[in-house]
């Protein structure tokens, strides 16, 4: 994944994080303080506006009243009224005053209230007038609201009661409270004035409200106070819908009569706001982009050597003490390359050193060691020479040369063993493949390790059941495998058990071969590859080296694992088919 | 001679011319248009056809006897009176009736209807009393086809013009057998409402045109002609079908006040009926229960009912009747929701189109669409029969009103009608 290496985020990556969030966080800060500002800029203006509508619709219904009042002053003094309260008019004659008067609800009554004639609802002329005016109110001078039921329902009016034909009969006029009332309001632009009258209708200047319920709590504020109150409403899922409304009661002798609302629509501050927040996301958004991009360029400048020094040193740790870093720069980062270089310098020399060092070692120990070699056959030789000069002249000469030449023939053929091996070694063939089967190379090794008798050590083999047939040299796996057990056998002078053992192990078998010996050291373990090493006071040091030579020929592994007291195990996996000859891949553990 | 005789001459004299004059005045003339209009729409003056529109029948039964006529007439009384035919004789067991017709009897074209014979004879293997009176009903009017498929008559005028449902032109037929009629010609205006009637009186563009019956009383004051039938019109609530419970029917009929109506609404005009058929027609339309009882039609109605109601709302007659009555329903829980097109329950003109009972409940049983009629029975069994079965509530009788020009004379008989072209418009 971009950004992870290994599974942990990279420090390109956090620097980006980190300038990004920098950036977007310091947008979102200004967006918000900005939101924040505008919407109480909003709410304060508004709240202003609010009020004026309530205080514009307060005095508008007082205008209204008044001229409510007026019309059915004039229709009660008017002659048609009289006639109809004298019973010498039409029934519906009060559709005509009421037209006249432009009242919209008009009734004639009879102090009984049995309807004489009714201008808005004619059919009911002998029924009584169920208009929702209190009794009281049949003689107030006052206008007030009242429900009127129509053929379609009933609708509420500003009323006035007056007394006709000298107080024979009365007339009850009134003007429907209608959505022209609230238009003639003029209202600015994203701003209504409604009015709620029980029990539950709501009016606005386009008509009655749908939905009327989501403003019922605010009408039961209202109730519940008997004042002022403010709240907001959602209209519609969309958020844009909201309207904040300022409620004011309108009370007749201390009765709730309605509810003037005036609601402003939150579209334009939620419209700001939101542009507000798009810009913000634009401008955080662009912020990111350029921040990214500013610190792509920063962490390129920052990280591009640091990787490189990184590089450099997975180079090192893999061997590679030539690889250097490009200093690209004067600054602390520069300084650490020019640092990393002159160490990996440092290291480079030093093991040049060390090889120099060990070269020398060897060929000293090559030296020791032949010479020890070497020494041990020439003392009888020279001994036997000598015996030879001193008995040149004496009787048993013949029986002297006879034996000396004997024991120097003999000795000869000790320097001949030793050289012919320190040979073999220089010249290990090539390895010829063909499929062997591992268990039947341990099994002749053991047999021919133990045909005769050897006191104390026991052989238990623990062979796979699988096929553990691989493609193999036989001849070399027998001699690595032989030396491996001779090896074992002198860690086990004294007796112990010899436990080898095969399994099936992915690409191939593995070889387990161990001893109850006293085991190795630490430092025995890491050189007892190392030719002409040895733990043992007549080895060459040639054994295991030979059997790491076959092994890697083979293109195996072989380690070594032992505990001081615990024995040492050697462990051997071999692939079952060799890979392309051109890429020989065995390795030590 | 002396100077006061001469006076008395002179005096004589100008009397004389006067009533010379006069005289002359009030004889009738041939000539002119009749210029008529009306609410119905008749689609065609074809005897058998029998409109559904019962408005539009009542017009085809009152203009169609101009063209098209019958061997007999009914007369005011109800009796039959020759008419196309001269007489008629029929044998002792009624089985058998001979009816002479009239000689020189000429159709449309000119062409003469003369029956082989001379005399049309019908008869049937059971006796035919009631023929007399089929007879002079509408679909039993004299129709021959002509080759080109028009439909001749033997009336007083002839179908110059026919718009179907809208406007027609009749001219007078000349050599019609009863004289030819002193009219020219009688122009009809059909589907106008009464305000637009009204209104083409007032302008002259009209002679004669309708008048709701509540209304007759203020033109009669301005000294306006009114023409007035006896009731010919019965309002009638009709129920679509029989989706509507009969207790529900019957509490809507027992919850309307139809005396405050009669006297508010149609200022009394016309009458009170439970009965299709007026009193004039029947005399026994009081059988008819009209009363109100509303504590009656709350019990039959425990719950609220809601119904759609329909009237025909250009009509301004029927429209405050409508509503008066929605308004007594209310009292009985019986709302009534105003709809246009169909609807549970109607407010309708039910015409009475024939001077006989039979005659006329025929045309009443095809309008409401109930089944026919029993021979046997009794106009009374007939009639409550049809309102049972056909569960229509009848309301009220109506007269018929027509607002006249002045110039208009001897109506409503259309073929005396003349026009008195000197009479002040």
């Amino acid at each position: 994944m971009a950004g992870l290496r290994g599974g942990a985020v990279t420090f390109r990556t956090k620097l980006l994080f980190i300038s990004s969030l920098t950036v977007a966080g310091a947008v979102a800060l200004v967006t918000g303080a900005v939101s924040i500002s505008t919407r109480r800029a909003f709410d304060a203006i508004d709240r202003e506006r609010r009020q004026a509508l309530l205080t514009q619709f307060r005095d508008e219904l007082a205008a209204r009243s008044s001229e409510v009042a007026r019309r059915v002053e004039l229709a009660a003094s008017s002659r048609g009224v009289q006639q109809i309260a004298a019973g010498a008019a039409e029934y519906d004659h009060a559709q005509t005053e009421a037209a006249a008067a432009a009242l919209d609800f008009l009734d004639v009554v009879e102090l009984d209230l049995t309807i004489i004639s009714s201008a808005h609802w004619p059919a009911r002329f002998g029924y009584k007038n169920d208009w929702q005016i209190a009794p009281d109110d049949w003689r107030t001078s006052d206008v007030f609201l009242a429900r009127i039921p129509t053929p379609e329902g009933s609708v509420m009016a500003l009323t006035a009661v007056r007394p006709v034909a000298g107080g024979k009969a009365l007339i009850a006029g009134g003007r429907r409270l209608s959505p022209e009332l609230l238009k003639s309001l003029g209202v600015a632009p994203g701003m209504r004035a409604l009015l709620w009258l029980p029990p539950g209708e709501i009016i606005g200047a386009e008509g009655p409200v749908a939905d009327p319920q989501k403003l019922a709590s605010l009408i039961q504020d209202v109730r519940t106070t008997n004042g002022e109150a403010t709240g907001t409403v959602q209209w519609t899922a969309d958020r844009a819908s909201s309207e904040a409304f300022l409620a004011m009661p309108i009370t007749r002798a201390g009765t709730l009569t309605g509810v003037l609302l005036a609601g402003t629509s939150l579209s334009t501050q939620l419209g700001l706001e939101r542009s507000i927040l798009r810009t913000g996301l634009v401008v955080g958004a662009s912020g990111i982009v350029i921040g990214v991009l500013l610190g792509w360029w920063t962490t390129e400048k920052i990280t591009r050597p640091v990787e490189r020094l990184a590089a450099g040193a997975r180079a090192v740790a893999g061997g590679d003490l030539s690889a250097r870093v490009e200093v690209l720069s004067r600054d602390e980062i520069g300084e650490l390359a020019r640092a990393f270089n002159r160490m990996t310098e440092q290291l480079l020399e030093q093991r040049d050193r060390a090889i120099q060092a060990e070269r020398v070692a060897a060929w000293r120990e090559l030296a020791r060691r032949l010479a020890h070699e070497l020494k041990n056959p020439l003392f009888p030789l020279q001994i036997t020479i000598e015996n030879l000069q001193r008995s040149r002249d004496s009787v048993e000469f013949d029986e002297i040369f006879r034996e000396s030449t004997t024991t120097l023939l003999a000795e000869l053929g000790n320097l001949k063993t030793i050289i012919g091996r320190f040979s073999d070694f220089a010249k290990m063939p090539a390895p010829q493949f063909e499929m062997v089967d591992i268990n039947e190379i341990v099994r002749g090794v053991i047999k021919l390790n133990f045909q005769a008798e050897r006191t104390g050590v026991k052989p238990v083999l623990e062979l796979a059941n699988e096929d553990t047939r691989i493609q193999a040299d036989p001849d070399q796996l027998r001699r690595a495998f032989g030396n491996l057990v001779l090896n074992a056998l002198d860690a086990m002078s004294d007796g112990g058990t010899l436990r080898v053992r095969t399994v099936l192990h992915d690409p191939g078998v593995r070889l387990e071969v161990s001893d109850s010996g006293q085991g190795l050291t630490e430092e025995e373990c890491q050189r007892l590859f190392t030719p002409y090493y040895t733990t043992k006071q007549h080895g060459t040091g040639l054994g295991l080296a030979i059997v790491q030579s076959v092994v890697s020929d083979h293109h195996g592994k072989i380690s070594v694992s032992s505990a001081s007291g615990g024995g040492t195990t050697f462990t051997i996996d071999l692939p079952a088919a060799q890979p392309d000859p051109l890429t020989p891949t065995g390795e030590i553990a | 001679m002396g100077r006061t005789a001469l006076r008395w001459i002179a005096a004589g004299n100008a009397i004389l011319a006067l009533a010379v004059a006069l005289e002359a005045a009030r004889r009738p003339r041939y000539g002119g248009e009749l210029r008529v209009e009306m609410r119905a729409a008749v689609a065609s003056l074809d005897p058998s056809a029998v409109s559904e529109d019962p408005v539009a029948l009542g017009a085809q039964r009152q203009w169609m006897p101009l063209v098209f006529e019958t061997l007999i007439r009914l007369d005011n009384q109800g009796h039959p009176q020759p008419w196309l035919a001269t007489s008629w004789t029929h044998d002792a067991e009624h089985k058998a009736w001979i009816f002479p017709v009239r000689k020189n009897i000429k159709l449309h074209d000119g062409s003469t209807w003369s029956p082989a014979g001379g005399s049309i004879t019908i008869s049937d293997d059971r006796p035919i009393e009631q023929i007399l009176r089929e007879l002079a009903g509408a679909r039993s009017a004299v129709v021959v086809k002509a080759e080109d498929g028009t439909l001749l008559g033997t009336g007083p005028f002839r179908v110059a013009r026919w718009d179907a449902g809208k406007s027609a032109t009749l001219v007078a037929h000349g050599r019609y057998w009863g004289g030819r009629p002193f009219l020219d010609s009688i122009s009809i205006q059909m589907g106008r409402s009464l305000a637009d009637q009204a209104s083409d009186f007032q302008i002259g563009k009209a002679d004669a045109v309708e008048i709701a019956a509540r209304d007759l009383r203020a033109p009669k004051q301005r000294g306006t002609t009114i023409a007035n039938t006896p009731p010919m019109d019965t309002l009638a609530l009709q129920f679509d079908g029989g989706r509507i419970p009969a207790p529900v029917r019957q509490a809507l009929a027992l919850s309307i006040d139809r005396a405050s109506i009669h006297n508010v609404l149609l200022q009394k005009q016309g009458e009170i009926s439970g009965a299709l058929l007026p009193k004039w027609l029947t005399g026994y339309s009081f059988l008819f229960p009209a009363e109100r009882d509303l504590p009656r039609a709350k019990q039959l109605v425990p719950s609220p009912q809601s119904l759609t109601f329909g009237y025909e709302r250009q009509d301004a007659a029927i429209r405050p009747i409508a509503e008066r009555i929605a308004v007594n329903a209310s009292e009985a829980g019986i709302t009534l929701r105003q709809a246009t097109g169909t609807a549970d329950v109607r407010l309708v003109r039910l015409p009475v189109t024939a001077g006989d009972p039979w005659l006329a409940l025929q045309d009443l049983t095809a309008v409401l669409k109930a089944a026919p009629l029993s021979p046997a029975a009794s106009p009374y069994e007939a009639e409550k029969a049809l309102v049972e079965s056909s569960g229509v509530i009848p309301l009220f009788h109506l007269p018929r009103g027509w607002m006249l020009s002045s110039k208009v004379k001897n109506w409503p008989h259309f073929e005396d009608v003349w026009l008195d072209s000197g009479a002040a418009q």
